[in-house]
């Protein structure tokens, strides 16, 4: 019995094992290749020698600080506004009964299907139109909108699991319907709000296709994932080395966030999609 | 009542501080300055600005030099802003592409003196003509030549002729004892069409042909001339001498490390990776390239970069005034010496000024001053708008041609050229294409609108009369009020974000917008849908089914995969899963982009990490990315990659939502771990999933992530058709967009919309009516 146990136990580490180093090979590349001396491209075999100069390269030549700080301040911003966001729109679908909500949660669903990185040309006319050009507050709003359009279907799966008996109990104690939203079923969805807040961070940190469009001014105004771009100077004279260690440094915040909430990230995920 | 209202003030409130949010003044500057768009490097933008002061105090007119990502983006960005109130008037950008600009109307012409003239390199100004006129002042010249190893080969020694430089690299190629190359003379890449392009002219090809008036003829391609087959049997030759890439797969970087390494004399090759060479020990030179037979000099192409005026710009003399004044020879010398970072000397940027070309800066320096003499004498790719088309199908013509088809047979060379050249020609007939207008009456329009809205009000109608038991109570006025209020916010951000690009997608499929006409395009009707009907789409139900295909896979492998190994994970000690955890949740939080071009570099067939792995194990290489059916597989499985870690977050916490009294049940009836995986696990975490499957498997559809992998190859044997790993989206768009019918890419996107989006809403449907009953 114990024997069988053990192999049990040696058969699930050997694939979990092999998962993560599937998992990792790409990331082992990433950093041979940031601190590899001398790498031509992005195929070409293991470095001889490894340097930390591409990494003070970075720091010195490039904005490389002043990137991350502005997608770090874009990101914050913009979980600000789709927290608030998602928590009043999927209060309403999930809490109150009216006409056309079945269709308008479907509507915002399929709207998403639409590949907008194809729709960039009409993107950069709303963004002219409404003056958000070159301006951070432009990026904060389009990618919460992004982040809540993707996020409600998980939020409202979330709300949907919270008994409607507390609301009415409370409602019947006097309570009005902003004390029951703010003082019941907020704090009930706190795991909801916190992959909504991850969530859209993550989507803010790295987005790319929007904000190269839009953020056409200014190598100092361009958020983390336009900078680095700007080191793929052409199909030959590109600095694969410098571009992978912005990438590393780049990641930490967000690793170091990911990590340091992920109690809550993952507790809010799994009760959120499961339908009563 | 009160709480209402509360709720009412909070929600309005809201929206206005939206409102507010959005319409924010933008700062406005005192007098309007002239904006240059200029460089990425940064030393660069300083130097102008120091320039652009003195211009200013000589001229009092201001000046804004504005610093940009890339030079890629400006052609893109110009038409965006050209019109806007901090438009620019001076923009940096290449020659090649201001064919659609001025085509479309954004560039001015300039009246370029005899003096400017006199002060740069003729290619300066004929990069940037285009049918008789000049748009811009070159800066810069990107070009190559003969880049050679001085420890192999001396500078004396350096072939004269093309004849020369085979044979020359003939002798300096060395085998050793096993018959393996420790020595090549030259390294030549048959697939390319760019640093061949003078060998290919040695042996009478050419790029487009050109009229009597100077300007290029799309529709002359010599390609398929009798006299390329010349070409072709020289390639071939010299890959029998080891003078060319051995694997078909390989590029020019393979060329550049193994020059790096010092296993090569002589490439044809830029400077791109001169600062690797000398870290690597190897003392380069670069030279001009071997003469033709008569006698003339052969040109490399090249890349011209210069200045160009919006069209728009609201001070064009003031804005022509600031390019004199940065032209003038000091000018021109200050912004070279800073673009290549000082005493650095990276030749970053290659003069076209020739009092700059002769100064001590340059001429204390072999390399430049070389660089120089080559970019004098290059042939500045062509800037028509039809000039990149080639580049779609010349490397996989050249790769069937010298390395043979899918299954490795040789071809034709001459069918093959010719097929070559025809692909071309019908893209370039089809950039230039104008279609009569498909325009439908107006009166079956309001017919239409008018059964379209008779129908929903009928639709609506028919609902009102069904019972409505299904609804706890019926929804109160006040309550339907309150909650569109609440999500009038949302609401109106997706219309914004959403609905509004959708809506001009819609307006632009049925215009001639296009790449040759931006600006001035009309309203053609249905004729890019009718085209989109009537064309033959190659293969259009097999890349159909691989689509279906590759999305199931994805979704059903990530779901299978994240199922496994949350249930693995929770047989595991806690502290033990939570650093299995961190590990498996990496490739959600870094950019797919960077991980994507990783992997590509990964699964290479030789010398990937990948393959280099399986070696260890004693494992046969496999063709990751170049065989058609490994591509495909390689590409679900690093799809799968990508989804599997979000998906098994959530599984793991539906796994803690299965009754114990399940397990129990089983356990009682002897189920084993598989039968207990099978039979609960399985079936209980994919009901709770099923909306999530549904909405990740219609988001692959769109998935552009596959294109950067493999760029939709291996390509099959005729051009233009689809490739093994082309998703239908990717597909039809690259059709589009390689012939620059944006109108077309446009209607493509709403028919595939209206596909996708109808199959989604279908299984929603499909789901609600089987939970239902």
């Amino acid at each position: 019995m114990k024997r069988k146990e053990r192999l049990r136990a040696g058969v699930i580490h050997f694939l979990l094992i092999l998962l993560a180093i599937v998992t990792l090979t790409p990331f082992v590349h990433i950093a041979l290749i940031a601190f590899g001396e001398n790498v031509v491209g992005t195929g070409v075999a293991v470095p001889r020698s490894f340097t930390l100069r591409h990494f003070s390269l970075l720091l010195s030549e490039t904005h490389f600080l002043r990137w991350m700080l502005n997608s770090f301040l874009i990101a914050v911003a913009t979980v600000g506004v789709a927290v608030v966001l998602v928590s009043i729109s999927v209060y309403a679908l999930s809490r109150l009964r009216f006409y056309g909500r079945e269709h308008l949660f479907r509507a915002i669903l399929l709207i998403q299907v639409f590949p907008l990185t194809l729709a960039m040309v009409s993107i950069f006319r709303i963004f002219a139109a409404m003056g958000l050009l070159n301006r951070m507050a432009g990026l904060i709003v389009v990618n919460a909108v992004l982040a809540s359009t993707g996020l409600i279907l998980v939020a409202k799966g979330y709300f949907d699991t919270i008994p409607m008996d507390i609301d009415e109990a409370a409602k019947i104690d006097g309570a009005s319907r902003l004390t029951i939203l703010w003082k019941i079923n907020l704090p009930l969805a706190k795991p909801m709000m916190m992959i909504v807040a991850i969530q859209s961070f993550v989507i803010a940190y790295n987005e790319y296709v929007l904000s190269s469009t839009v953020m056409t001014q200014g190598l100092d105004r361009m958020p983390l994932a336009v900078g680095l771009q700007s080191m793929i100077v052409g199909q030959y004279g590109t600095n694969w080395s410098l571009y992978c260690a912005g990438a590393i440094i780049g990641s930490a915040p967000m690793l170091i966030i990911f990590y340091s909430l992920q109690k809550y990230f993952i507790g809010g995920l799994t009760e959120g999609s499961v339908k009563s | 009542m009160i709480d209402t209202n509360k709720v009412w003030t909070l929600s309005l409130s809201v929206f206005l501080a939206c409102i507010a949010f959005l319409w924010l003044p933008s700062v406005a500057f005192a007098s309007e300055p002239v904006r240059v768009w200029f460089s990425h490097i940064e030393a660069e933008n300083e130097t102008l600005r120091a320039i652009a002061r003195e211009f200013t105090s000589e001229t009092g007119i201001p000046v804004e030099i504005i610093s940009r990502r890339s030079v890629f983006d400006a052609p893109a960005d110009l038409v965006n802003n050209a019109e806007l109130s901090d438009r620019p008037d001076v923009i940096f950008m290449q020659a090649p592409d201001i064919g659609g600009l001025v085509a479309s109307g954004y560039l001015l012409p300039l009246k370029i003196g005899q003096d400017l003239r006199g002060r740069f390199a003729e290619v300066a100004f004929t990069a940037f003509s285009y049918q008789g006129n000049v748009y811009g002042i070159g800066y810069s010249v990107d070009t190559s030549g003969l880049v050679y190893n001085k420890a192999l080969i001396a500078p004396s020694d350096l072939p004269k002729t093309w004849e020369d430089f085979f044979e020359t690299a003939c002798a300096l190629t060395k085998t050793n004892a096993e018959k393996k190359v420790i020595q090549y003379g030259a390294r030549l890449n048959p697939k390319d069409m760019w640093f061949n392009y003078p060998i290919i002219r040695e042996y009478g090809g050419y790029y487009y042909g050109t009229l009597p008036n100077g300007s290029y003829n799309a529709y002359d391609i010599g390609l398929d001339c009798q006299s390329m087959l010349g070409y072709v049997e020289r390639m071939k030759c010299a890959m029998n001498e080891n003078l060319t890439i051995s694997n078909p797969n390989h590029t020019e970087s393979h060329i550049s490390h193994d020059f790096a390494c010092g296993k090569v004399a002589m490439i044809l090759y830029g400077l791109w990776n001169a600062q690797i060479y000398q870290n690597m020990g190897v003392d380069y030179g670069i030279a001009p390239l071997p003469r033709h037979r008569d006698g003339s000099v052969s040109r490399p192409l090249s890349t011209v970069q210069g200045f160009v005026i919006n069209r728009f710009s609201l001070q064009p003399e003031a804005a022509w005034a600031f390019l004199n004044y940065m032209s003038r020879d000091e000018n021109q010398q200050r912004l070279i010496e800073s673009g290549n970072r000082g005493p650095q000397k990276t030749g970053e940027r290659n003069p076209a000024n020739i009092a700059v070309m002769s100064s001590t800066y340059i001429q204390s320096d072999e390399i430049l001053s070389s660089l120089c003499q080559i970019g004098k004498q290059s042939e500045p790719f062509p800037n028509i708008p039809e000039g990149p088309i080639w580049y779609n199908y010349t490397p996989t013509a050249f790769r069937t041609i010298f390395f043979g088809d899918q299954k490795e047979r040789e071809v034709d060379p001459e069918q093959h050229l010719c097929m070559l050249a025809d692909r071309i020609r019908a893209d370039v007939a089809a950039m230039n294409e104008r279609a009569d207008p498909l325009l439908l009456p107006d009166w079956l329009w309001v017919w239409v609108l008018c059964a379209f809205s008779g129908g929903v009000g009928l639709w609506l109608f028919i609902r009102r009369k069904r019972p409505r038991s299904r609804y706890r109570e019926r929804p109160s006025k006040k309550e339907t009020l309150l909650a569109w209020l609440l999500l009038t916010p949302l609401i109106l951000l997706v219309a914004f974000f959403y609905l509004y690009p959708i809506g001009h997608n819609v307006y632009l499929s049925l215009t001639d917008y296009s790449g040759i006409n931006l600006r001035d395009y009309r309203v053609v009707g249905l004729t890019n849908y009718r085209y989109l009907f009537t064309a033959q789409i190659a293969g259009l139900v097999s890349l159909t089914l691989w689509t279906i295909g590759f999305a199931v896979s994805v979704i059903g492998l990530s779901f299978l995969l994240a199922t496994l190994f949350a249930t693995l994970l929770e047989r595991i000690r806690f502290s033990l899963s939570r650093v299995y955890r961190v590990i498996f949740i990496l490739p959600w939080v870094i950019p797919a982009v960077i991980t994507l071009l990783m992997w590509q570099g990964l699964l290479e067939t030789e010398g990937g990490l990948v393959n280099q792995l399986l070696g260890a194990f004693g494992l046969p290489a496999v063709p990751w990315l170049s065989h058609p059916i490994w591509a495909r597989v390689s590409v679900v499985l690093v799809m799968t990659w990508f989804s599997f870690p979000y998906f098994m977050v959530i599984v793991q916490g539906l796994l803690k939502t299965i009754p114990q009294s399940f397990y129990d049940v089983a356990r009682i009836e002897g189920a084993n771990a598989y039968r207990v995986f099978t039979g609960i696990t399985l079936p209980w975490v994919f009901r709770a999933m099923l909306p999530m499957l549904i909405m990740g498997l219609v988001m692959q559809f769109n998935q552009f992530g596959v294109y950067l992998l493999t760029q939709g190859g291996p390509a099959g044997d005729t051009l233009g058709a689809p490739g093994a790993t082309d998703l239908l989206i990717t597909y039809v768009f690259n059709t589009a967009f390689n012939t620059k019918r944006y109108a077309l890419a446009a209607s493509y996107s709403v028919i595939i919309f209206l596909f996708v989006g109808g199959l989604a809403l279908g299984t929603m449907i499909l789901r609600k009516a089987a939970t239902r009953a």
